[in-house]
């Protein structure tokens, strides 16, 4: 072998390699139209996206795992949070967090209504992109959402408080946003002592709702969850509540049988 | 030196380390915002120091090899260089357009693309500056009519990396086409062209310092750089698995890149196959300490730590996590620093007008060794955090904040295992200033 012949391989190599990165590169950009989406993609997802760089955001979080790791991935964090408390949030997190608290603060930027609602329209957006299945589980802020080795079987069996504990811990992720510890706050309030708690609101004066009984106050701050708001600004705004309405969709009847009797074991 | 006009690589190599000892400041106020709590929370974000360090990251390391061509092309085609006042503009231009970015950053005006953050205006210095210095560099290589294989794959690489800066100008609205050419931007440049600049500079360390084959040289040369692009060109596929693309990516990043260590292989066999012909007898044993480092150092680094998890059925749980941090680190100081600290070591010596024999080198060889072990050890920190942050968060279904807050410890061993890094770059630097200014005869001033 001469060095006439590695030069040859070289440019061969080459020219054929970009030739085929060139040909995937046409493919890619077509169809990412729909992939991605493209006809959501709105001026305010535009403009959100411009404010994602403005703001440097990916110089501490990731948005399909690309950024920096110093803060969490934000694919998700729409249908995980709820925009009323996305939008909060944003305007102030220490509101939420405290460095004191949970490790890490992030800093208040100064954006006005505008800017928050277009960013959390452009985190919207990007959610619902085909990733290719990525991430293969949810990647959550705060909590612990168990759910056991990826390949090995968890039967849930036992008493219907126990299947629902494992929905509250699992497929509903309630334990990335509710602590069942008194006194500590994830995101929404803690659920120590709801039980007891849900008696007392459907009898008082200020509850509106339709529930009647500790267990239907409970069915339905899972899929109604604005009927009634627990006081504190950081868990709703304006009378509604940050909580996601996608429960009713999400879990099954008997599931949500099943969380309302774990949530009533919670005294 | 030979060439008088090669004292410009001096400066260039003089900025080049002034801005790593920055970055590496700037990597310490980074790391301290993850032990927290951070007293700067408000002044300086994370984002902020950490956009500067790894700008700074490039811009000496680009910095490095603008002076490493300035003083490798005249020594490969014997001449003095078309115009020094021209590489002394585009220095003082160069440096005025990376300070600048680092104001604005400090400012918070950003363009808030990983790596490509510089404001518009920035960019378009940077490609003025480009242009300045391959122009210079051709006009060099013309006068002279003599151009070497080595020298063509310099120019191919640099040409390339200036070529491929102006992908990452075209401004998306559509987030998966702004990540999708990006890549063309930052991975084509440190898993593609760049390794060109590598290959180069290595092949011309290892002629110089073990009095090899040029033609031998020359030939393995070619086959290093042709695996590069072989696998190089469609391994930026492994960018390409989750944001949004084709599902055929999986499959075209997973088989090319998985071929990527063997450009790096090849180097590190490249640089064996010297050692065991040679032996080590070059007086300037920095610079071949830091030479051979280089060549294990990134084939370890880039080559078995990228190929660690660049398949689509690790990645899926790995991307994002620390277990990228811990291969960005040692892949970068592996292949484009330490050639770069290679370079500077070989031509000092010339440049400050002083022979191999009468340096001492016992400061030079504690920089290598505590850069080399610091660098290993923050690898091995970053491995257990990122392994630790997988299995915790991405397997379990803890939180990120619960998870960060169960590495921890990881992160005291980075720290620790950073201030051992930052000596060896303080020993690095004193003795680059230690051995003084150019001076012009350097032949008589040894034999003196």
């Amino acid at each position: 072998m001469t060095k006439a012949d590695t030069r040859r391989f070289f440019f061969a190599g080459t020219l054929l390699f970009t030739a085929v990165f060139i040909g995937l590169t046409v493919h890619t950009h077509m169809s990412v139209a729909e992939r991605t989406n493209a006809d959501a993609l709105t001026a305010e997802v535009a403009r959100g996206f411009r404010g994602w760089e403005r703001y440097n955001c990916e110089n501490c979080h990731t948005l399909l795992g690309e950024g920096a790791y110093f803060a969490p991935d934000l694919t998700q964090i729409v249908s995980q949070r709820g925009k009323g408390y996305l939008t909060a949030f944003l305007a102030d997190p220490s509101r939420f967090y405290s460095e004191e608290r949970d490790g890490r603060l992030m800093p208040t930027l100064g954006l006005s209504e505008a800017e928050i609602s277009d960013v959390i329209d452009f985190l919207d957006w990007v959610g619902r992109i085909d990733t290719n299945g990525w991430p293969p589980r949810p990647i959550l802020v705060s909590g612990v959402v168990t759910r056991g080795l990826p390949g090995v079987e968890v039967v849930v069996a036992g008493t219907p408080a126990e299947r629902g504990r494992a929905v509250f811990e699992g497929k509903g992720a309630c334990a990335g946003c509710h602590s069942r510890t008194q006194g500590e706050v994830l995101v929404g309030p803690p659920l120590a002592g709801i039980a007891g708690a849900a008696a007392e609101r459907t009898g008082s004066a200020d509850y509106h709702g339709s529930a009647r009984s500790a267990a239907d106050y409970l069915r339905e701050s899972v899929l109604a969850p604005s009927a009634y708001l627990v006081p504190g600004s950081q868990y709703g705004a304006g009378g509604v509540s940050f909580m996601p309405e996608h429960y009713s969709k999400m879990l099954e009847t008997g599931e949500v049988d099943d969380l309302v009797s774990y949530l009533s074991t919670l005294q | 030196m030979t060439y008088r006009s090669q004292r410009v690589a001096y400066a260039y190599f003089a900025a080049a380390l002034v801005l790593f000892a920055l970055q590496v400041a700037f990597g310490f106020l980074s790391l301290a915002k993850y032990l927290g709590p951070d007293p700067l929370l408000g002044v300086m974000h994370f984002a902020t120091t950490k956009a500067i360090h790894t700008n700074l990251l490039l811009v000496w390391i680009l910095t490095g090899f603008m002076g490493a061509a300035y003083y490798l092309v005249p020594e490969e085609s014997r001449t003095e260089i078309w115009s020094e006042r021209l590489a002394w503009l585009q220095l003082g231009l160069w440096l005025a357009v990376g300070v600048s970015a680092v104001v604005c950053y400090l400012l918070e005006i950003t363009a808030g693309r990983k790596f490509l953050e510089q404001p518009f205006p920035l960019k378009i210095g940077i490609v003025v500056v480009m242009l300045m210095f391959l122009g210079n560099l051709a006009m060099t290589i013309r006068q002279a009519g003599r151009f070497t294989t080595t020298e063509g794959v310099l120019m191919g690489g640099l040409v390339a990396t200036a070529l491929l800066f102006l992908p990452g100008l075209i401004p998306f609205d559509n987030y998966t086409l702004d990540r999708f050419y990006r890549w063309w931007v930052v991975h084509l440049w440190v898993e593609g062209v760049w390794e060109l600049v590598m290959g180069a500079l290595l092949a011309f360390l290892l002629i110089r310092l073990s009095g090899a084959d040029r033609e031998v040289m020359e030939k393995w040369l070619y086959v290093i750089v042709g695996l590069t692009f072989l696998s190089g060109i469609l391994g930026t596929g492994h960018h390409y698995y989750w944001i949004g693309t084709p599902r055929y990516w999986l499959f075209v990043g997973g088989i090319f890149s998985a071929l990527e260590p063997l450009a790096f292989l090849g180097m590190a066999a490249y640089a064996y196959n010297i050692v065991r012909r040679s032996g080590l007898a070059h007086p300037n044993s920095l610079a071949l300490h830091w030479t051979i480092g280089s060549a294990v150092f990134s084939a370890i680094g880039a080559g078995i730590l990228g190929l660690a998890h660049t398949f689509p059925q690790v990645n899926q749980w790995t991307h994002g996590t620390h277990v990228t941090t811990m291969h960005g680190h040692m892949a970068f100081f592996g292949a484009y620093a330490m050639i770069n600290l290679a370079i500077i070591s070989y031509a000092l010596p010339g440049l400050t007008g002083r022979s191999d024999e009468e340096r001492q080198t016992t400061l030079g060889l504690w920089a290598f060794w505590l850069m080399v072990g610091g660098m290993f050890g923050m690898t091995m920190a970053l491995a257990a955090a990122g392994m630790g942050q997988t299995y915790l968060e991405r397997i379990l279904g803890f939180g990120y904040l619960e998870a960060q807050r169960k590495i921890q410890v990881h992160y005291l061993m980075w720290l620790a295992t950073s201030v051992v890094f930052a000596c060896g770059v303080a020993a690095y630097v004193w003795d680059f200033v230690r051995a003084g200014a150019p001076r012009a005869q350097p032949g008589a001033a040894a034999a003196a």
